[in-house]
């Protein structure tokens, strides 16, 4: 049952990513891209990545689609024809995809138990949360506690580049106001 | 006297998830074959709340007297109050940007102050 | 087994209202269809968790009504103001900005 969900999902991540590529108008790319995030986010609850979902649907649909908006403001509501060669990108495309799926044939199998990644610290982390920390999900108790500082940094950055962001975004009325109040000043 | 009440509680989910079905696919099908966006409205509408709602109430004969039930009313509450709001800011948004029903010229609508055009 | 039966139905629904985003013709078709879109994604997300007996993933559910409502909005406010509002000083017509920029 859970594969017939997969293929479902899988489809329409398809069916929008050739959708985004073929529509000239950014309004409805930006939508687009919104349905997106929220498929692979469905397709992240199906693999039991909760977390990860949670990540991608409050960051992918929700706060990428408003600053895509306001940055749209500034710019053109339709996309450019393309300048360069279609079939160049296409060739470079196909590349890479080749490589990537390539690549994807040495992972181990979803969810296998003996992989590298899990012999190495992470059952030091099942046995040791409970007796040092007492917090029920140990992801909690690794982002929050034994990579605290890492974690404070991850949050600063992040702070950051919110407080970056909002000021681009409200770069473009301040001349225009001062300007508007010199002329008012020089008027008077 | 458990095993009944768990009958009674599946078949109420049966018929929800029934009738929620139903409603969501004849809204989606109205979506498609509606020609134009005002009546488009009625077929969101229709999946927006009484799709929603009946699905979300079939789930919520499952869950029992769970923390999981009071997810589920949150979750049936916002969809019963987000879901028209933005329904209807659509249709706001198109009218004020001049989007006409079907077969209607501009003035037959009666323009208001809001009317700007777009 | 109801479950199943209610994830096609959700299935067949996201597949329809997704041709009706893809197809347009005008942008509120598009936004009418997006919000739709997520209501749906919403119940799918409840359902599969039914399905496999862990509905602790109806938090997410939970997180997308809510996000999707702020989404619709975001998207509408901007048809209207043709912004975001935040370039707007009180009093302001929208239009005027639309000429400011053009200059």
């Amino acid at each position: 049952m859970e594969a017939f969900i997969d293929i479902v999902l899988f489809g329409f991540l398809i069916l929008t990513a050739i959708a985004i590529m073929r529509l000239r108008n950014l309004f409805a790319v930006v939508m687009l891209s919104g349905v997106f995030s929220l498929l692979s986010a469905g397709l992240f609850v199906v693999m039991d990545a909760v977390d990860v979902a949670f990540t991608e649907a409050a960051v992918g649909a929700g706060i990428s689609t408003v600053l895509m908006l306001g940055t749209m403001a500034m710019t053109s509501r339709e996309e450019k024809p393309p300048v360069h060669n279609r079939l160049f990108s296409f060739a470079i495309a196909v590349v890479v995809g080749a490589a990537l799926i390539y690549g994807t044939t040495d992972m181990p199998p979803f969810g296998a138990a003996d992989t590298p990644v899990h012999q190495h610290v992470g059952p030091d982390y099942i046995e040791r949360t409970p007796k040092e920390i007492g917090v029920p999900n140990i992801v909690t108790a690794v982002l929050a506690s034994y990579r605290g500082f890492d974690t404070l940094g991850e949050v600063a950055v992040i702070f950051t580049a919110g407080i970056a962001v909002i000021v681009l975004l409200h770069g473009r009325t301040r001349p225009a106001r001062s300007a508007d109040a010199r002329k008012k000043g020089k008027d008077a | 006297m458990n095993v009944s009440l768990d009958l009674v509680l599946d078949i109420a989910s049966w018929i929800s998830f029934g009738l929620g079905a139903f409603f969501l696919i004849v809204g989606a099908f109205g979506m498609i074959r509606l020609p134009d966006f005002w009546s488009r409205l009625h077929a969101a509408g229709v999946i927006d709340t009484l799709g929603a709602e009946l699905i979300v109430l079939g789930m919520l004969f499952q869950a029992g007297f769970t923390i999981v039930a009071v997810k589920l009313l949150l979750i049936g509450a916002f969809v019963f109050l987000t879901s028209p709001t933005g329904t209807h800011a659509v249709a706001n948004a198109a009218y004020v940007a001049g989007l006409r029903p079907l077969g209607l010229t501009r003035d037959d609508t009666g323009g208001t102050k809001t009317d700007k055009g777009a | 087994m109801m479950f199943t039966a209610a994830m096609f139905a959700l299935a067949v629904a996201m597949l329809l209202v997704l041709v009706r985003l893809f197809a347009g013709p005008t942008l509120y078709d598009r936004v009418l269809a997006l919000n739709s879109f997520g209501t749906v994604t919403v119940l799918l997300i409840g359902v599969v968790g039914f399905m496999t007996e862990r509905p602790d993933f109806l938090d997410i559910a939970l997180l997308y009504a809510l996000i999707n409502f702020v989404g619709t909005i975001a998207i509408l406010k901007f048809f209207r103001y043709k912004d975001l509002g935040q370039g707007l000083p009180e009093g302001e017509d929208p239009a005027s900005l639309q000429n400011g920029d053009s200059k």
